[in-house]
């Protein structure tokens, strides 16, 4: 798929094949992709632990479960638990910025040098920045980036995926979790039995109520000639509900037998 | 249940009614007996009307007034949901159909309960 129609066409699925697995190759190129991803200082605080529901005891399942998430988590095959490891920054000591300098990423022409990384950035940046309040909403923001990644990715190789929260005392202590570890989401993994529009692409915010021009409070000028190319190349696809989405739903639900 | 109100009657079963009206248009109630054939097997096993079993799942802040939906209340329905459909001797889609139908009434009053839970 082309990379606009793969934004357009993705949907949080809620209706997996519980029976159907997914195959590990498809796995392994959604955790490719994350590792590629854009990260601040070239951390990578990522951490993703891929569990096959059908290997989860019942009762740990269940525990891992929320109120409203615990159906998704039910039917998707594959859960990817992801994680933020706030111990990165300290573990490789700028070793990761100076690869960097060597393969010329960061360059003097943007100020950077071993030096710089060695006797500045690690000691008197990196280190305050990761004992900061701040610090795991900047490194959680990085996550997402390559979290997404790894959703696109999924959507590319035909599969659905939809972000859940989990409980995280119980997936602490089933998947032996570092104690500086911080639960993210989970990836809800599996094929799905909506149909690929599975309804129609789903409501957003007006876009003049979230991107400026300069100043808040000036939208960004959104030219139609620019939507009606987007919509050209897939990525605006029919707005939901489409026609037929409430007996798809009801379909479903009979399928597997959920309330109406 | 009162023996003299047909369950119908019930404020929210009725409120049951109307949601599954708007939600998939005729009336299913109407047309599906098996959904309220579940509710009333349900109220026979746990003691408790429709009303009073949707009112046990609400309790009001002490501070404001301000009603509010039990966790642990819902969660203790939730066990009883699942003690009347083990009780049921049913199995299989049979028994996810009967689950689901008490679910239904549930969550057309508010009440969020997930069928991944049960």
């Amino acid at each position: 798929m082309e990379y606009k129609e793969v934004i357009g066409i993705r949907r949080s699925i809620r209706y997996f094949d519980p029976d159907r697995p997914v195959e590990a190759d498809k796995i392994q190129k959604i955790l490719e992709s994350m590792r590629v991803a854009s990260c601040a200082v070239n951390a990578h605080w990522l951490r993703a632990v891929v569990v096959k529901r059908s290997e989860i005891p019942q009762s740990t399942l269940d525990s891992l479960k929320t109120p409203v998430t615990a159906l998704v988590q039910e039917l998707a095959p594959v859960h990817i638990y992801c994680y933020l490891d706030t111990g990165t920054v300290k573990q490789v000591e700028g070793k990761r910025l100076r690869e960097l300098v060597d393969v010329g990423a960061l360059n003097p022409s943007h100020g950077w040098s071993h030096k710089f990384v060695d006797e500045l950035v690690y000691p008197q940046i990196l280190v305050p920045f990761s004992e900061d309040p701040a610090y795991p909403v900047a490194a959680a923001f990085d996550c997402g980036g390559a979290g997404t990644q790894g959703l696109l990715t999924a959507v590319d190789e035909g599969l659905g995926v939809c972000w859940t929260a989990f409980n995280a005392e119980p997936a602490k202590e089933m998947m032996d979790i570092p104690d500086d570890w911080l639960p993210l989401y989970v990836m809800n993994v599996g094929y799905p039995l909506e149909s690929r529009e599975a309804g129609g692409q789903r409501p957003r915010p007006p876009f003049e109520e979230l991107y400026f021009d300069g100043k808040v409070g000036r939208p960004f000028p959104r030219d139609p000639k620019v939507v009606a190319e987007l919509e050209q190349e897939k990525m605006f696809t029919t707005p939901a509900p489409l026609p037929g989405r409430k007996q798809e739903v009801r379909d479903l639900s009979r399928k597997l037998g959920l309330p109406e | 249940m009162k023996p003299e109100q047909p369950i119908e009657q019930y404020e929210s079963v009725a409120a049951w009614a109307k949601g599954l009206r708007e939600q998939w248009g005729g009336d299913p109630l109407a047309e599906e007996p098996e959904k309220l054939e579940a509710l009333s097997a349900f109220c026979e096993f746990d003691g408790r009307d429709p009303d009073e079993l949707l009112a046990f799942c609400f309790l009001r802040r002490k501070e404001t007034g301000v009603r509010f939906v039990s966790v642990k209340r819902r969660e203790a329905l939730a066990l009883q949901v699942r003690a009347f459909r083990e009780a049921s001797g049913l199995s299989g889609t049979e028994a996810r159909r009967l689950t689901s139908n008490l679910l239904s009434f549930f969550i057309h009053n508010g009440i969020q309960m997930n069928a991944g839970t049960i």
